[in-house]
């Protein structure tokens, strides 16, 4: 067995890094070179001399970071070399873009997992199972009581939350980039036909897809001055930093939902605040990570993001898998 | 009609913090189901019943063995989501391949009176595979409800209130009606739905009944810009608040939580029964101290309310008084939209009658509430610092032109209480003790409302005398939700008043704020845990304190 420094990728400074090509993955502080699964801002710094990532993944990222930032870009499946070392995006079906890394050195095969999840979404590429020896997943959702409903199943529970409060003003607060999308795909499918207003944040990242060339639904931006009747019936979508605060005085006769997989469980849904919650998440469930976990074969697993400890013991008493630690 | 109606109820009135938009849901389901369903939900939704046919250890223990799933497992789940009945649900979810296809349409009304309960009658095998079976062609939506009606932890934000509000509007009723229907003991049937959204009122029908409670609110700035003489003003005393009722010769008494009390108090309904009108009174039992004519302290009376048919010696021990406030029906007449002042002459003019043509001294047993006359407000403070000598908790403030309405209306009534740091808070965990307390739990913590919510605000160790910490020890381990190492959650039932001397805010608790040296200075058994005080309660009282 192998000591920590020897792992081809460890922890280091809380990130995950290769020493042997002097790479770091979605690091939280400026670095010489950094891999970018996908460009959500707690999977990126600025500041970074170098970026890699897929070709979505740096649209977006110029988009948010800014376009003088130094960024190569490699399609999926595209293999590339550092230091004698082959690396490639796959596919992870967390939001457009996003990616897991694997990695490949003397015959013996990594693979970083990113944000994933294996539901349906039509905004971005289905997740690909990719073999490997050594596995480092999320496990952000890594307890049995989550199990994820159809998207559709979400997206008519939505509908007709909107539809049942037509003298009402219906404002759904989600992530900005990739879930904020998927709900517009998913609700333009659904019997609710009346009028979507996007945040201007949303908005932004609404014409980033459709600039890659994914096809989603117009919406209209929200202006400072809207008339409160004008918005009667229609859906509001809002980045959850503005649930808090002032800026919801700037409606009349609201109902508020939040779109997580955190919803799911009541005591969270009740204290979030929000008068409902739609458990729609674009990370994996339980099943999702066992199924992973699984096909890609590996014989080695390390867990980061998330309370890994009940699903670790889980893999090693009922599935004799190696569930290995970074340490800190 | 079926259960799955019932499911998006909970559903609906779980996602809506607004009062209006609850109604509406309410009104709904009752108009679109049966009248037997419509009696049990609200049977349910009134918390009349919250029996816990399976504890949620035995639940997870169950699941675990049936689905081969590690009990360790589910433990780590349970921290995440606080409720057995809902872990099951979430987990039962990943079990959806081994549900069978035909699906079975049950209605709440079979779930509650025959499948439910029958399964008491069933040996440990058949009431396994029985539960099993519920899990297995339930639709996946009625999971909770089933999970906790079993295990007795169904609750969700609707007051009796707001079932009231509901109920009159749908039938077009004054409030005050349907209020008063609900009061008492309801039996879910179609007859006890039907006779609630009956529209014709029958007096007759509602003869056992008590009238919905008038409640006191805390006493307002506001109120000392009046003038003194709107006001009537009584000693707040520490007893049982109760209606005394005598109609067709039959009396019953009935507790503020609801509670018909005739077997515990036979000589005041035999001393009653004597006096020829019919009436209703509202009043305060109390065991009195005829001697210094004080009452003695709230843990007398408790020493009586649950003892059912008390032994003369008993009876002579604690003996009782009722002190009527009220009067609030005379004759059949029903007079509670007259000004109080004038329900006040009424009561004074029954009462020397009933003295005077009763054979035995009915004072023994019954007397009406003195009045007091404070000069002005500083003189009302005067009083309300002395009812600490007569063993009373303060003053009661009214306004001489009230009507008798029902809930805590504002502006009516109000309390002047001598120790304002007080709330009535609900028992929710309890942790073992150490040392001479070992082996007992001996260490509380209480919650106020906040929504339908209970918070967390206050642990105490100390105010319980060693029988009420056994007695309550053997309660909590009947009563356990679950065990989590040393604590156990309670089943919140239990209402105690705590008292402190400093109440502050705090950002360390969820509660938002903090108390200084909490103990419990009452153990509330006379109330519901709806009667619990609410952080919005405990917020106002930092505000008069600053």
């Amino acid at each position: 067995m192998r000591t920590k420094q020897e792992y081809l990728i460890r922890y280091k400074d809380g990130n995950l890094y290769c020493e042997l090509a002097d790479i770091w993955i979605d690091p939280s502080k400026p670095v010489k070179k950094a891999l970018i699964t996908h460009a959500h801002f707690d999977h990126f710094t600025f500041g970074c001399e170098e970026y890699i990532s897929t070709k979505e993944t740096a649209i977006l990222l110029k988009e948010r970071v800014g376009d003088n930032i130094k960024i190569k870009t490699f399609e999926y499946g595209e293999e590339f070399k550092i230091n004698g070392i082959n690396i490639s995006f796959h596919p992870s079906g967390h939001i457009l873009g996003s990616s897991q890394i694997r990695f490949i050195f003397a015959e013996e095969k990594w693979l970083i997992s990113g944000d994933f999840k294996l539901q349906k979404d039509e905004t971005c590429k289905k997740y690909e199972i990719v073999k490997t020896d050594y596995l480092i997943s999320e496990c952000t959702f890594g307890l049995p009581i989550f199990k994820w409903d159809e998207s559709n199943k979400i997206a008519n529970d939505i509908s007709k939350w909107i539809t049942n409060s037509p003298e009402k003003t219906s404002l759904l607060f989600c992530y900005s980039l990739g879930k904020a999308q998927r709900l517009l795909n998913e609700i333009s499918q659904t019997n609710f036909k009346g009028n979507i207003y996007s945040h201007s944040s949303i908005h932004k990242m609404n014409n980033s897809y459709k600039k890659i060339g994914i096809d989603i639904k117009d919406t209209i931006k929200i202006e400072n001055k809207k008339k409160i009747d004008e918005l009667k019936g229609s859906l509001l979508l809002l980045p959850p930093s503005l649930s808090k605060g002032s800026y919801l005085k700037n409606f009349k006769n609201i109902q508020t939902a939040f779109a997580s997989g955190w919803m799911s469980i009541r005591a969270l849904r009740k204290r979030s605040g929000y008068d409902k919650g739609f458990p729609i998440s674009d990370h994996a469930d339980w099943d999702g990570i066992l199924e992973v976990v699984k096909k890609s074969e590996a014989k080695n697993v390390f867990f980061h993001h998330g309370d890994s400890e009940a699903l670790s013991k889980f893999l090693v008493e009922k599935e004799s898998i190696n569930v290995l630690f970074f340490g800190k | 009609m079926s259960l799955k109606n019932f499911s998006e109820l909970f559903v609906d009135l779980d996602a809506s913090n607004s009062t209006n938009n609850k109604i509406e849901v309410l009104k709904n389901y009752f108009l679109s189901n049966d009248p037997i369903d419509n009696s049990w939900a609200i049977y349910l939704l009134t918390g009349k019943s919250n029996k816990r046919f399976i504890s949620g250890r035995y639940l997870k223990n169950l699941f675990s063995k049936i689905y081969e799933y590690p009990e360790w497992l589910i433990d780590t789940c349970y921290l995440k989501v606080g409720d057995s009945a809902e872990v099951i649900t979430l987990l039962l979810k990943n079990k959806s391949t081994s549900r069978k296809k035909k699906l079975s349409n049950i209605s709440l009304n079979e779930l509650l009176s025959k499948i439910i309960p029958n399964l008491s009658k069933l040996n440990e095998e058949e009431k396994n595979l029985k539960i099993r079976n519920m899990w297995e062609t339930l639709p996946e939506d009625n999971h909770l409800i089933f999970n906790k009606i079993l295990t007795g932890t169904f609750r969700v934000g609707v007051s009796i209130g707001l079932i009231t509000k509901s109920i009159s509007k749908l039938i077009n009723i004054d409030e005050e009606v349907i209020s008063h229907r609900l009061m008492g003991n309801f039996e879910p049937s179609i007859d006890s739905y039907e006779f609630l959204i009956n529209k014709k009122i029958n007096l007759q029908e509602l003869n056992s009944k008590p009238f919905p409670f008038l409640l006191a609110n805390t006493i307002e700035d506001k109120i000392f810009k009046h003038s003194i003489n709107d006001f009537q003003f009584e000693w707040k005393y520490d007893g049982i608040r109760m209606q005394l009722i005598k109609r067709s010769g039959n009396v019953s008494l009935w507790t503020r939580g609801q509670e018909l009390v005739n077997e515990s108090f036979p000589e005041l309904v035999e001393e009653i029964s004597h006096i020829q009108d019919d009436f209703v009174l509202d009043g305060e039992l109390l065991v009195w101290n005829f001697k210094e004519q004080i009452a003695f302290d709230f843990s007398f009376i408790q020493k009586r309310i649950n003892r059912k048919s008390p032994t003369k010696s008993i009876q002579i021990k604690y003996p009782i008084i009722f002190i009527a406030y009220d009067l609030l029906e005379i004759n059949g007449r029903d007079i509670r939209e007259l000004k109080l002042e004038n329900r006040r002459i009424e009561l004074e003019k029954y009462f020397s009658k009933w003295q005077n043509k009763t054979e035995n001294n009915i004072s023994d047993i019954f007397k009406i509430s003195d009045l007091i006359f404070p000069k002005d407000w500083p003189d009302a403070l005067t009083y309300k610092e002395k009812s600490r000598e007569n063993n009373t908790e303060g003053l009661i403030i009214k306004k001489k032109t009230s009507i008798y309405s029902s809930g805590r209306k504002k502006g009516i009534w109000w309390k002047y209480k001598v120790d304002p740091m007080q709330l009535d808070a609900v028992l929710i965990y309890a942790k073992g003790g150490s040392g001479r307390r070992a082996g007992l739990y001996t260490d509380y913590s209480f919650a106020l409302w906040k929504d339908q919510e209970l918070i967390k605000f206050a642990s105490a160790y100390s105010g319980l005398t060693n029988i009420e910490i056994k007695e309550l020890d053997k309660w909590i381990r009947k009563n356990t939700i679950e065990k989590f190492g040393p604590v156990r959650s309670l089943k919140p039932e239990m209402v105690f008043e705590i008292s402190f001397e400093k109440i502050q805010i705090s950002k360390r608790h969820k509660s938002g704020i903090a108390v200084r040296f909490p103990r419990i200075t009452k153990w509330r058994k006379d109330k519901k845990i709806n009667d619990a005080d609410s952080l919005e309660n405990a917020y106002e009282l930092m505000k008069k304190i600053s």
